[in-house]
């Protein structure tokens, strides 16, 4: 287990949670998502969030990506910036389901966050054709989503991280509705993405031959969240 | 067991869906019954109206050798009569009067041949209409106003009536009358139905019966032709509401009256007769009916469709989960009936309630109709439409997805579908062109949609003039759905840069997005147009009936208040100025009113003065032929002896501008007719409160010179802003019981109410509400739902990183484009339909229009609103992408 000086972690860590907690409802409804989880990811680094459904791992996700707030505690993206300029740019997110938009096509649609960033529309359709090419893709581009399989979803989907060259990747169950060798195609994708633009990557998967494609592997249950730091065997 | 666990999942998670397209039903039921509301009570009131309008309501001829009393008899066993007259007809060879002239000579007058009446005593309490007082006493011998003033007599004076071979006597006027209902008095009974109408006497006298028979029982005695007895009769009146099954009731039993009286009598049938006009003027009603109530009913069902398939994507995925599951193609189309039973069900219910409260505030009805069977028809009828409509929008759509489509296809939601066959068949283009092609046929045969020939008893109605509109409308639909989709898909070049000030840097990526969806986009906007047509055309078509019913109004009347001096009082213009003092009164223009003979046909002559009449009488163009009302008004200020005259007697007369004319006119010395030379001037084809055949027109000053009076027939009186009828009021109290005083305000109740033309105001004010509701319903509604459908794009757009902003390009521009595209498609469709229904429904316009009447408050309001509930609708669907839930990323 590396020690990190306290100084060393301000700079590296691309997202850092301390003791944040998410609950939903009120009063007797009250449903914990999330019971005070702490971890940090840093650039490079390939992480698992194992689970089972309803353990809160999406929920958690979402927290890291700054797609919700926590209830209780923080999430900081130190060497990124604040909440409000996450998206578009340097934290890519990749949903369960295909999560492209249907009135445009592949390329529009991997070249839409680059758009909504301010980048010009030569530039962004460049680069996403350039991320497509990465991929083995471009043969997809004039394609519209509902002319995919699930499995080139979400590999389009990874294109799209891909293009926007982000800092952090947080790809919730992306292999989830997927046959085994469409599963194997896209964690092929996102960790060649990652490693391609040295970003950190975080799946989040109940998938164990998801997981040990990862570096460290992260456990969920019940909202509870055991990182590395806490527990040795967790590889 | 499927259906009812669906039903419920459906109340419990798609209420909103429901809800919505049971409102749709609502209107389209609420829209159908209040509008056949309105056709039951129209047909109600016509029927009871007309009725009401009849003085006499049979005129049963004896014919020669029959005793009238067998007449009576007859009658009196017929059970609908209730009461019976026996009346003598006698014609006169001339009438002649000797009055004391001025300077103490006698002048002595005489007329042509008239016909005397003798009535039985209780005649005026059992025919009271027929008979109006004028002076005098109201029994005895009563002479005809004309006459009296064509003889120059009042009470108390003598008259001469000659009888053919026999010798003249000498009767005592007692009182002087008006006949206002001598065209049918006075009608040659059992007239074949084509002839020409015949012209009521120019002399007539009534006396009591027993009068009448010494005199004329001697003339009968001679043989001549001259003496005939009529049983007039009144019926009763408790007949059916609708006009053409009390038109056959009351046909029917004559008919049989005179079958059972083998040919010794014939029926004069005026109740018949009024009946078969009302008849003709129900199925314009109905022929109303179909041009500006059906259409609304059919865009409230395109609505209602539209917003069940703002849901099919979502339908489409329940069906496609449904059958992973294994449910059958039957199971799949029987939950789309019931969920269409439950929305039609639901929405009838509501829309009967909405009929109740439209029908309550528009036409004053409690219930849907004018009997319990008509209000049953129609609640039927509105139910089984609102049933229909659910139906085709949801079960019919439902079962043809799973019969046809993959589980794949259901879950798809753009598509690189072909062009549907009607566009590559052209036949958006082949219904405009049928359209004016059945528009041209139907102007050849004059725009007459109703034929009711009197006596006949079938009527017909021209329901192929119907497909003139229907075509336009649905093929304007289709060529605005043709423009839309060509350019979005072919456009998006500009399309983007138009996108640009909305959409900043997206607007290429908006274009691309909006061009993939452009038919569901072009479906919104035909919607849009569909609906903006309708209104357009309804608003205009109303606001120029109305205009044309004040204009007609106007003519009735003259002018906002018309003062009508009694016949025999003499007032000269002079009084115009003590009018003129009279607060509210702004100007006050003297109309004189003669009768002159032109050859043997007597007509009515107006003496104006042409210098000021024009402002005065708010005179129209198009009542002159051959120049403007100002021009023909020049030529006769020009030319003292100038003459306007009618096309008819231009024609009879064969007349070429300038040609002389002499007139005789009674000369106010002598009482004798004189002729007085004219120059035919030009044709006068209306003119305020002139009659709507013959009539001449002529500088008011010239003939006061020729005839020695100046005489004022009526004063036309326009108000400076104040209420005509407060004025009439004012001028009533002024002039006392001299003359008779009318407002503008009277005489447009009594045309809209007449049976001339179908009183429109109720169904104006339903169709001009519903119209609104469905422009506000057909931009906000659908656009909402449609973009309530993509909340998930929006909130996969919203977790990439969209700002607000961002996402409001995509929503403004669609709004933009399904607002803009419909709005304008539908008013120039509008316009053209709104030409095209005025000219086919010419039939219901009394004067028919020049122009079109446009309402711009109307439809500025219909604008505002459409605009308005488009924005309510994207600010709404902006907010809710703001709100974009995380929950919904993760939704299938």
């Amino acid at each position: 287990m590396t020690v990190v000086p306290p100084a060393a972690i301000e700079t590296l860590a691309l997202v850092e949670c301390q003791n944040a907690a998410r609950t939903f409802g009120s009063g007797a409804q009250t449903v914990v998502a999330v019971h005070s989880a702490s971890c940090r990811i840093e650039p490079g680094q390939t992480v698992a969030l194992v689970g089972v459904s309803g353990s809160g791992k999406s929920t958690l996700l979402n927290l890291l990506a700054g797609l919700d707030i926590p209830s209780k505690g923080s999430v900081t993206w130190p060497t990124i910036g604040a909440r409000a300029s996450l998206r578009p740019g340097p934290v890519g997110v990749v949903f369960q389901t295909p999560s492209l938009l249907p009135p445009l096509n592949v390329v529009e649609n991997v070249a839409l966050p680059l758009l909504l960033g301010g980048v010009a529309r030569v530039e962004a359709d460049a680069r996403a054709r350039g991320s497509l090419d990465r991929l083995g893709l471009h043969w997809l581009a004039d394609k519209l989503p509902e002319e995919l399989s699930g499995g080139q979803a979400q590999r389009v989907a990874v294109a799209r991280v891909l293009a926007g060259t982000p800092r952090l990747i947080l790809a919730d169950e992306p292999t989830g509705q997927l046959d085994r060798a469409a599963a194997a195609e896209v964690m092929d994708a996102l960790l060649g993405a990652a490693e391609f633009i040295g970003a950190g990557l975080l799946v989040s998967t109940h998938d164990e031959q998801i997981a040990e494609r990862l570096a460290i592997r992260w456990q969920m249950t019940d909202g509870r969240l055991q990182t590395e730091s806490d527990s040795a065997c967790l590889r | 067991m499927l259906a009812l666990t669906w039903i419920q999942g459906l109340i419990a998670h798609r209420r909103g869906r429901l809800v919505a397209a049971s409102l749709g039903v609502a209107v389209a039921v609420a829209l159908l019954a209040s509008i056949g509301t309105f056709l039951s009570t129209s047909k109600a009131t016509m029927t009871s109206r007309s009725v009401a309008t009849v003085a006499i309501d049979w005129q049963v001829e004896a014919q020669s050798g029959t005793d009238p009393a067998a007449v009576t008899d007859a009658l009196r066993a017929t059970p609908s009569v209730v009461a019976t007259a026996p009346v003598g007809f006698a014609e006169t060879t001339g009438l002649t009067a000797t009055t004391a002239g001025p300077g103490g000579t006698n002048t002595t007058q005489s007329t042509g041949p008239g016909v005397v009446l003798g009535l039985p005593g209780d005649y005026r309490n059992l025919f009271p209409d027929v008979i109006r007082d004028l002076s005098g006493a109201p029994s005895g011998v009563l002479i005809a106003q004309q006459t009296a003033a064509n003889l120059h007599v009042g009470p108390g004076d003598t008259v001469t009536v000659g009888r053919a071979g026999l010798d003249p006597v000498s009767i005592r006027v007692d009182g002087i009358v008006d006949l206002p209902q001598a065209d049918s008095l006075f009608q040659h009974v059992g007239a074949p139905a084509a002839s020409q109408p015949q012209a009521p006497p120019d002399n007539v006298i009534l006396m009591p019966d027993t009068q009448w028979h010494t005199l004329f029982d001697p003339l009968a005695a001679t043989g001549a032709d001259l003496v005939r007895t009529q049983v007039h009769t009144r019926l009763d009146h408790a007949l059916p509401t609708d006009p053409v099954a009390a038109y056959d009731a009351v046909v029917r039993q004559a008919h049989n009256l005179e079958a059972r009286l083998h040919g010794g009598g014939v029926v004069g049938d005026n109740l018949g007769a009024t009946l078969a006009s009302a008849r003709a003027d129900a199925l314009y009603a109905q022929v109303l009916f179909l041009f500006l109530g059906l259409p609304g009913a059919i865009l409230a069902g395109l609505l209602t469709t539209a917003v069940a398939s703002a849901g099919a994507t979502r339908r489409r995925q329940d069906q496609a989960l449904l059958r992973t599951r294994g449910a059958t193609t039957s199971q799949l189309t029987r939950i789309a009936v019931i969920e269409a039973l439950a929305v039609g069900g639901l929405g009838s219910a509501m829309g009967l309630l909405g009929a109740l409260a439209v029908g309550r505030l528009a036409f004053g009805t409690v219930g849907f109709g004018g009997s319990l069977r008509t209000a049953a028809w129609w609640v039927a009828a509105a139910v089984i439409a609102g049933i229909a409509i659910a139906v085709a929008s949801i079960a019919m759509p439902a079962r043809r997805d799973a019969r046809s489509l993959t589980i794949a296809a259901a879950r798809q939601s753009v598509g690189r579908a072909r062009n549907p066959r009607w566009m590559r068949f052209g036949l958006d283009f082949w219904l405009i062109a049928l359209a004016l092609a059945v528009f041209w046929l139907t102007s050849q045969s004059g725009y007459k949609l109703v034929l009711a020939v009197e006596g006949v008893p079938t009527i017909s109605v021209s329901y192929w003039a119907f497909a003139g509109p229907a075509l336009l409308w649905v093929g304007a639909a289709l060529v605005t759905w043709r423009l839309t989709t060509v350019f979005l898909k072919r456009g998006r070049t500009p399309l983007g840069t138009m996108l640009r000030p909305v959409a900043g840097g997206l607007a290429d990526t908006v274009a691309a997005a909006m061009g993939r969806q452009r038919r569901l986009l072009a479906t919104g906007a035909v919607l849009v147009a569909l609906t903006a047509s309708f209104a357009t055309s309804t608003a205009v078509f109303n606001s120029t009936y109305h205009h044309q019913a004040a204009i007609d109004a106007a003519l009735t009347n003259g002018a906002d208040v018309r003062v009508t001096q009694s016949p025999g009082g003499i007032v000269g213009p002079d009084q115009a100025a003590t009018l003129a003092t009279i607060p509210g009164v702004k100007s006050v223009e003297a109309i004189q009113h003669r009768y002159a003979y032109v050859g043997n046909d007597l007509q009515d002559l107006f003496g104006v003065n042409p210098t000021t009449v024009v402002g005065a009488t708010k005179l129209v163009d198009g009542y002159f032929q051959g120049g403007t009302a100002t021009e023909v008004m020049g030529r006769l200020a020009a030319q003292p002896d100038a003459l306007l005259v009618s096309d008819e007697t231009v024609k009879d007369y064969q007349l070429n501008l300038g040609d002389p004319i002499k007139l005789r006119l009674q000369d106010n010395q002598t009482k004798q007719l004189v002729d007085v030379a004219f120059h035919y001037a030009g044709v006068a084809k209306e003119f305020p409160t002139a009659p709507h055949d013959s009539f001449l027109i002529a500088n008011a000053d010239y003939v006061a010179k020729a005839t020695g009076s100046n005489a004022v027939g009526s004063f036309l009186i326009v108000t400076s802003g104040s209420s005509p009828t407060e004025v009439a009021n004012r001028v009533r109290d002024q002039v006392g019981t001299t003359a008779s005083v009318t407002d503008i305000g009277s005489s447009k109740r009594l045309i809209g109410s007449s049976l001339t033309a179908v009183d429109l105001s109720g169904l104006t004010r339903v169709e001009l509400g519903f119209a609104l509701v469905l422009a506000a319903a057909s931009t906000g509604l659908v656009l909402w739902l449609g973009l309530a459908e993509r909340r998930r794009t929006f909130a996969i757009a919203a977790a990439l990183g969209a700002t607000a902003r961002q996402l409001g390009g995509f929503v403004w521009a669609e709004a933009a484009l399904i607002a803009g595209v419909g709005l304008v498609a539908g008013a120039i469709s509008g316009w053209a339909l709104s030409a095209m229904l005025v000219k086919v429904l010419t039939g219901v316009f009394d004067p028919p229009p020049d122009v079109l009447t446009i309402p711009w408050g109307y439809l500025s309001v219909l604008v505002v609103v459409a605009l308005g509930s488009v924005a309510l609708a994207a600010g709404a669907a902006v907010r809710a992408t703001r709100r974009a839930s995380i929950a919904m990323l993760r939704a299938a």
